[in-house]
């Protein structure tokens, strides 16, 4: 705790500092010495402002979400519960929901299978990881938007890769307003999300561990799943938390990609709060999604909480 | 047929020629060392023995099968890591059992294997810890026992107690020996330590450089040193320089600055008149005398010096000389026997040297401590 001191004592020091320029040496040795003696009222200082931001723009919002939720027709309505029953009761909204579910487990599926074996040809096959890094990293320069609508171009009828099939002599697929079209977009887009932790976890494998156990007469395969795997553990879950969640609440994407057979929950709030004026509405299914992920995600770490305690770095 | 044959066994990393051409033979149930200096290749020799390096050129057989191109896992060699290389995701059993779980042993006997091998390496009861809630000790039994279990022909050691305290290591050193002894297992040990060597090993391979410099017992490498690198890494050695006046059936005549000196045949080796050559005495065989001496008479090397330090070694002590012709010498004498500053004669036998023929680029050689 007294290591970190004259930084800790930084954020507070700026207000004196400034209003007397002469002296300062001997202002900051006291607000140094100030800070010392008051640990808790120096993590307060640190700690203080991010907490702050959070609690502005995302405790207070949700909070203000919770409220509106329980109201009807417009803000400052009459308290009800009727947003929540008319949700759960619709059939159309459940469907929505399990859709959904189902497009975001398989672009984690197929973010996790591809980004792992991304992130495992990097470190255990390459000598230019930087560099190869910097590749996958390199889309996140370019707007998602923008990016988006470059994949429309490819993937439209007549679009980039009709006509390179074409060319080639095979059959046009056009794949835009499809679901296909709607698993390229987000594999696209959270694949550099996901290849970071992987990689992170990857580097941090001790080479040892995957000789020893082809020294105790594991093939590849027994390694990579005896060994390798629980090992990154960590990383996967973390990779799968990053790409499940932004998935399950995304609307861009599937409205560009996926045309009206593909609608996805998150498209549905966005339509109440922006062309509908339900709030109370979108804010319900907002609050019930909130929940679902949640709970799914404490589900997650539960079942990879038990791998995380023997799964990390260990000795 | 020996154990283990190797025969030729070279690696190259690029420009680099790690081991070259080692030829060394392992009968089955000793305990042999590969000792060197770091950068030696004794670990690359090891590795190539694993399965984890390809030699570039080179044969190895293990009980007469030829081992070169087949992958680790299908070897019948277990490696004890430098590291350890303990699984830290497993329980310490689980880590034991590993080995046999991938051969199909099935769970009631990995569990009494496990069992009878954590008998064996003295920890009873930790079978359901992990490896980080062990000591450093623990963790090495552990590592023995997991690469034991498999009952491997042959177990290699990648100087796995160079991490340990003296205390510790020197227990682990015993440890090593008796369990060698009651599982009838051949033990191949690395290590650049040659205290570890030589308290351990039935034989000693030398490598330097990537070259054999000598294999035997260690009394032979001890007593019989083949060259002046092998003189000094297995023990200490004092070197000083002298010339060869002359060659006769019963000696070697030397004349290294203090009048000639007749050294008997088999102590001087290979030299003839007129070579230069390092005069080698261990500091346990020089002599150290108060005041100055007369002569030297028949058959001893001495001259006169200065005592500069001392270092204590319980009943002995290592006495620094700076001698008036031969640079600092250091003797090995009894405890409490010089002041530092007195004057002092040294003298050894000749009968306890050694002769080898000085290197042509004396100047470029590392001294060894």
């Amino acid at each position: 705790m007294a290591e970190p001191s004259g930084a800790a004592g930084e954020p507070g020091s700026d207000e004196p500092a400034n209003r007397s320029a002469d002296g300062t040496g001997d202002r900051m040795a006291a607000l140094t010495s100030f800070f010392r003696e008051r640990p808790r009222l120096r993590t307060l200082a640190v700690a203080g402002p991010p907490y702050g931001v959070l609690i502005l723009f995302f405790a207070i919002p949700l909070l203000a979400m919770l409220v509106v939720s329980f109201q009807t027709g417009e803000i400052g309505g009459p308290w009800t519960l009727s947003n929540y029953t008319n949700f759960l009761s619709s059939e159309t909204y459940l469907s929505v929901v399990w859709k959904t579910l189902v497009i975001s487990v398989q672009v984690t599926a197929i973010v996790v299978v591809v980004g792992y074996a991304l992130a495992y040809s990097i470190v255990r096959f390459s000598r230019r990881t930087t560099l190869l890094l910097l590749l996958v990293i390199l889309p996140f320069w370019t707007s998602y938007i923008i990016r988006m609508y470059a994949w429309i171009n490819i993937l439209q009828s007549d679009g980039v890769l009709d006509s390179t099939l074409n060319m080639l002599g095979l059959p046009a697929v056009s794949l835009l307003y499809s679901e296909p079209a709607v698993l390229i977009g987000f594999t696209y887009v959270w694949l550099p999300l996901a290849v970071l932790p992987f990689y992170a976890s990857l580097t941090n494998l001790d080479g040892d561990l995957i000789e020893a156990s082809k020294d105790l007469g594991a093939g590849p395969i027994r390694t990579f799943t005896s060994v390798t795997l629980p090992m990154t553990i960590n990383g996967v879950v973390t990779g799968v938390i990053l790409v499940f969640i932004p998935t399950f609440g995304s609307f861009i994407t599937p409205r560009l990609l996926g045309g009206t057979n593909n609608i996805m929950i998150g498209m549905v709030i966005e339509n109440q709060f922006k062309s509908a004026f339900n709030w109370p509405f979108g804010a319900a299914i907002g609050m019930v999604i909130s929940v679902v992920v949640v709970a799914l995600l404490i589900l997650g770490t539960r079942l990879g909480g038990g791998l995380f305690e023997t799964g990390g770095e260990g000795a | 047929m020996s154990l283990l044959h190797v025969r030729g066994l070279t690696k190259e990393f690029g420009d680099l020629t790690a081991v070259d051409d080692v030829d060394f033979d392992i009968e089955d149930g000793e305990f042999v060392s590969i000792l060197g200096p770091s950068g030696s290749g004794k670990s690359t020799v090891l590795r190539m023995v694993a399965g984890f390096e390809e030699p570039t050129a080179g044969e190895i057989s293990l009980d007469g099968a030829d081992l070169v191109g087949s992958p680790p896992f299908e070897r019948d060699v277990n490696m004890v890591f430098q590291d350890l290389a303990l699984f830290p995701h497993l329980t310490v059993a689980e880590n034991i059992g590993y080995g046999l779980k991938q051969s199909g042993v099935p769970a009631a006997e990995r569990r009494e294997r496990t069992e009878r091998m954590l008998e064996m390496v003295r920890l009873e009861g930790y079978g359901d810890r992990t490896p980080s809630e062990l000591s450093g000790g623990e963790q090495q039994r552990v590592a023995l026992a997991r690469a034991l279990v498999n009952e491997p022909a042959l177990v290699l050691f990648d100087e796995p107690l160079s991490s340990l305290d003296r205390k510790l290591r020197q227990h682990m050193q015993t440890e090593l020996q008796r369990i060698q002894t009651e599982t009838d297992t051949t033990f191949l040990y690395v290590t650049h330590d040659q205290e570890v060597a030589l308290a351990v090993s039935d034989r000693l391979v030398v490598l330097d450089g990537g070259r054999i410099q000598q294999v035997g017992t260690v009394e032979d490498l001890y007593e019989a040193p083949e060259s002046k690198f092998v003189a000094d890494f297995i023990g200490d050695v004092n070197a000083v320089e002298g010339r060869v006046t002359a060659v006769e059936d019963g000696g070697v005549t030397v004349d290294a600055g203090t009048g000639e000196v007749r050294v008997p045949r088999d102590a001087a080796g290979d030299v003839d008149v007129g070579d230069a050559v390092d005069v080698c005495v261990r500091p346990f065989q020089v002599r150290v005398e108060g005041g100055e001496r007369a002569d030297g008479g028949d058959g001893t090397f001495w001259t006169t010096g200065v005592v500069r330090n001392r270092s204590y070694q319980g009943s002995d002590s290592l006495y620094g000389v700076e001698t008036d012709t031969w640079g600092r010498l250091s003797a090995e004498v009894r405890a409490d026997s010089f002041e530092i500053g007195e004057s002092v004669t040294v003298a050894w036998d000749a009968a306890d040297v050694h002769l080898y023929r000085r290197e042509e680029t004396p100047a470029s050689e590392p001294e060894a401590a």
